[in-house]
């Protein structure tokens, strides 16, 4: 039997994962900015997907994705077999809510960007407890 | 090798006639390029196929590594 190609490879990995990301490094340690922004808004949905590191092989892969998608560049992800994009274009349907249908996961609600605020009993900046009048 | 912002302004408004292109630099070192485009030619693609217009409008200078990073945002005119 004849090994498979890298391309043979690919297509395969396309086909039997949902939601597939190939990416700069991994989830747990992303290696390039890009790729994390794709990483946390798949988190966010909490959905499964597989995630392949292009790095040790990032030449071949960008060679086999250029003839698989005619698209070359790092992050790409997949949704049912079809690339559906990079970095911009998952971020842009993440806000739209069009990722949500594509995922068939519900767009989780997003904390504040701001840090969390503590009120402390001594925090001077409370305001002074309401007078009730009776 | 460094490319100027306008370089790739010129580069997609060749290729997509009629468009609107900006090119911001978004790191400062010219290699982190981002493009806002409207072209008339965008209508009825979807997102990747809109993006693979502009990305092929650049692709030499992809391939040559002055471009190490293109951030993309599409649009067909109102």
């Amino acid at each position: 039997m004849t090994e498979p190609s890298l391309k043979d490879r690919v297509e395969e990995l396309i086909r039997d994962n949902q939601v597939l990301l190939f990416m700069k490094g991994t989830p747990e340690q992303p290696r390039c900015g890009f790729s994390m922004r794709v990483v946390n808004v798949l988190e966010s949905y909490g959905v499964e997907y597989g995630a392949v590191d292009v790095l040790p092989a990032l030449q071949p892969l960008r060679e086999v994705t250029a003839e698989i998608s005619d698209w070359q560049t790092f992050p790409q992800l997949y949704v049912n077999g079809e690339l559906v994009g990079g970095c911009d274009i998952v971020e842009e349907m993440d806000e739209s809510g069009e990722l949500a249908g594509l995922l068939g996961a519900e767009r989780p609600e997003r904390p504040a960007p701001t840090a969390k605020q503590e009120l402390k009993a001594d925090d001077p900046q409370q305001s002074p407890p309401m007078q009730i009048e009776r | 090798m460094a490319i100027s912002t306008d370089e790739v302004r010129l580069m997609i408004e060749a290729s997509l006639p009629g468009a609107q292109v900006e090119v911001i630099d978004e790191t400062g070192t010219q290699d982190h390029l981002r493009a806002t485009v409207t072209a008339p030619q965008f209508e009825g693609l979807s997102r990747i196929e809109q993006h693979k217009l502009v990305k092929k409008a650049v692709q030499t200078r992809f391939d040559d590594g002055s471009i190490h990073a293109l951030s993309i945002k599409t649009s067909v005119p109102e």
